[in-house]
């Protein structure tokens, strides 16, 4: 093994499409120390290699496909897997995470993570197995729907005794190929849904990668590592929101508490709560339409729905998809959203944007800005859209755009729901205005999950003040340092909400869990320090946070709360760092005046997002400047000075190559 | 008479979406699912109340032809 840590398979591999070469890719141990893995060694690899300069759909654009040391080790909810690009969404750096199997058998064909660089002349898929790289002709499957064209690649992939080889697939649909900006890369049937990394694998002529093998992942400590899983598993399964609540009724069990706190997107966000909501909610899905619950390998979890459409067992719909394709367009219709968001996934498509950007359409309708034909409410036409959407078919051309694209063509900013260009998730901030400054200050656009998911504690979990503003800042630059290692490691973030205590979270009406609601304002200073100073918590958190005790256990390396929570961080803010070369700053930290400017409640102020303030107290926290750029300081502390220019890269290549 | 509403995995456990019933506060709101459902006092004490969208205390009167939730805490999206 090229590497001295365990749980990595100690090498990355290179396709560069346009000349049919694969290679290594540099990767040394202290990078694996920095950087871990998952999405933050995915932007270090990105910021070595793409330019100011660089478009989202040319050859020079790479798709950064990265496990993580957890994958595959049986460490609880730890088989995803991260794809990072140039986002023809956003034109900044998206990282879009996926579940599945895919990730394990990378490592298994002896690969911690892969790069696609060039374009192919002609449609091509490519088989990768163990050390064996096959590109196959894939004009016959260009076209085809995600399901189908991974039927067809498990017929093609076989072993010597005509079995179907064990194997995990990425393919794009006809959303893809056709560079809709939101088009998704498909993984059994998951999705690395968000910022279009469908349609960057579309325009290099890449309709699938299949990846299999037969390596060894092994790690430092296996009998330490057991022992800590055997734990780690009884008390997610014990937890009221990782045991109970996401096993009973997935993501979707959601849309009720959200409609009760006036958090449920309604009508491309004019109001917080749909009138019709128990005819669209997670209940409901659970009563009347759930055939099984499952769950990605090695998750205790299993928060996914399995549903019938059209007579066939598919997958059930998120929270997000619920809420935009409900009360978002204003349908009451469970069976139309089971079946619009199995197409989407069919066609290869992001449900929340492709929702988001229809509803900005119904409501630019509505208003007389675009006579389209959409109007909320009417929903025979809409599997219609979708399809005309992924084959760029009359307005469909257009919508695969999306909103921020439609707002500067047919006007409407103030109600385009996005930030930096990526829709926003069916959660209303104007009552969650910690989720506010996430959405707006998230590296990838607008994003719950990237945005630190403060609603967890304004009024999902928790019942702290939705409208309060103060300590919201800290909360949010905490949640998504630490959100940003975990993912770095390869593991589900549904982990990390075990990381309040679970008497928290099952008495809500206690002293104590008032108390703490009541103080998060105050919390603020604290948090700062930590933020500031994160190595100075040089401990371990049992229990709670398991996170760092593993990554030890796995790799070896010297790890603490502190140094894990650092190495998050390092990743945030590398993120956001490449991002100023594209010209990020303060300005584009933003949400549309609707969300800022006007209150949900009628008469009541408090019900917008203070967005301006907030954010000036978050670059404090980061160490960034008032402009949102970070600072020559905070990146030196992070050790994120010394990054590599492209020039730098190439001299780099330039010397492997003669090494070899 | 007042609307209760079960939302959560109380309405899976019990599998009652809500009841009718004639009661002046929140404990006698308790007590009514209580009898009727399978869920337990204790259950019902722990979770969040909400009194015509309003969160609400054990010890929280409710008027005539209010709408009282019962909701489980819930996380993760």
């Amino acid at each position: 093994m090229a590497t001295k840590y365990g749980g990595y398979m100690g090498r990355v591999c290179m396709v560069d499409l346009s000349t049919g070469k694969v290679c290594d890719y540099p990767w040394s141990d202290e990078e694996r120390r920095l950087f871990i893995g998952g999405k933050t060694m995915a932007a270090k690899i990105l910021g070595d290699n793409i330019t100011k300069d660089t478009k989202p759909l040319s050859e020079e654009n790479m798709l950064v496909i990265t496990t993580g040391p957890f994958t595959g080790t049986g460490t609880p909810s730890s088989s995803r897997f991260n794809i990072s690009t140039l986002s023809p969404q956003t034109g900044i750096i998206t990282s879009s995470n996926c579940g599945g199997n895919f990730g394990y058998y990378l490592k298994k064909a002896g690969f911690d993570a892969l790069i696609i660089k060039g374009k192919a002349k002609a449609p091509l898929w490519l088989e990768i197995h163990n050390n064996s790289f096959k590109f196959h002709d894939a004009r016959e499957l260009w076209g085809m729907n995600t399901g189908k064209t991974q039927e067809v690649l498990d017929e093609v992939i076989k072993t010597g005794n005509g079995k179907t080889r064990k194997n995990g697939k990425i393919v794009i649909g006809p959303a893809g190929e056709n560079m809709v900006r939101y088009a998704s890369i498909v993984s059994n049937e998951r999705l690395a849904g968000r910022g279009g990394t469908g349609a960057v694998m579309g325009y290099k002529n890449l309709k699938a990668v299949t990846v299999s093998g037969n390596h060894e992942i092994q790690v430092h400590d296996r009998k330490k590592l057991d022992k800590l899983n055997k734990s780690w598993f009884k008390y997610l399964k014990s937890h009221p929101l990782t045991g109970d609540q996401l096993p009973r009724l997935g993501t979707a069990g959601l849309v009720s508490t959200m409609q009760m706190r006036g958090q449920l997107s309604t009508k491309n966000y004019n109001y917080g709560q749909y009138d019709d909501f128990e005819k669209v909610n997670g209940e409901l899905l659970a009563e009347e339409f759930n055939i099984v619950n499952k769950g990605c390998l090695s998750c205790p979890i299993k928060c996914a729905r399995t549903v019938e459409v059209n007579g066939k067992a598919v997958k059930g719909p998120e929270l997000e998809t619920l809420g935009l394709l409900g009360g978002g367009i204003l349908n009451s219709d469970m069976y139309s959203i089971l079946k619009w968001n199995y197409e989407l996934d069919e066609l290869g498509m992001d449900s929340i944007s492709a929702a988001s950007t229809l509803a900005y359409a119904m409501e630019a309708n509505e208003k007389g800005l675009w006579d389209n034909g959409l109007a909320f409410g009417q929903t025979d036409e809409i599997s219609q859209v979708f399809d005309d959407i992924a084959h760029r078919r009359g307005i469909g051309d257009e919508l695969a755009n999306g909103s921020k694209w439609l707002s500067e063509k047919y006007g409407g900013k103030e109600f385009a729901i996005h930030s930096k260009g990526l829709e926003l998730a069916a959660y209303e901030p104007r009552r969650s205005v910690g989720l506010g400054l996430g959405y707006a200050v998230s590296n990838r656009g607008g994003c719950h999950l990237n945005g630190g998911y403060m609603v967890l504690l304004e009024g999902l979990s928790l019942n702290v003040d939705q409208q309060n503003p103060h300590g919201k800042p800290d909360f949010t630059v905490m949640f998504q340092d630490l959100m940003e290692a975990v993912s770095s490691c390869g593991q589900c973030l549904f982990t990390t909400y075990a990381f309040f205590p679970a008497p928290l979270i099952s008495h809500p009406n206690s002293w104590y869990t008032k108390a703490f609601c009541k103080s998060v304002p105050y919390l603020g200073p604290v948090l700062r320090m930590l933020n500031t100073f994160p190595q100075v918590a040089c401990i371990h958190i049992p229990v709670l946070f398991n996170q760092s005790i593993a990554l030890h256990h796995i790799t070896g390396m010297p790890v603490t709360f502190g140094s894990f929570f650092k190495a998050g961080k390092r990743g945030y803010t590398l993120e956001r760092h490449i991002n100023t070369r594209f010209g990020i700053s303060r300005k584009d930290d933003s949400l549309p005046s609707r969300l800022t400017d006007e209150p949900q409640i009628k008469g009541d102020e408090k019900t917008k997002v203070p967005l301006e303030p907030m954010k000036s107290v978050y670059y404090a926290a980061r160490g960034w400047t008032s402009d949102g750029i970070p600072k020559p300081k905070t990146l030196r502390k992070l050790n994120l000075d010394g990054l590599a220019s492209y020039e730098d890269t190439c001299k780099r290549f330039a010397e492997e190559k003669e090494g070899e | 008479m007042v609307t209760i509403k079960l939302f959560g995995s109380l309405r899976l456990k019990s599998g009652c979406k809500g009841l009718e019933a004639d009661v002046s506060t929140v404990k006698e709101a308790c007590q009514a699912l209580a009898d009727s459902t399978n869920l337990q006092m204790k259950e019902l004490k722990n979770c969040v109340v909400m009194i015509n969208g309003r969160q609400s205390r054990f010890s929280s009167k409710i008027e005539d032809g209010s709408e009282v939730v019962f909701l489980a805490p819930a996380g993760g999206g």
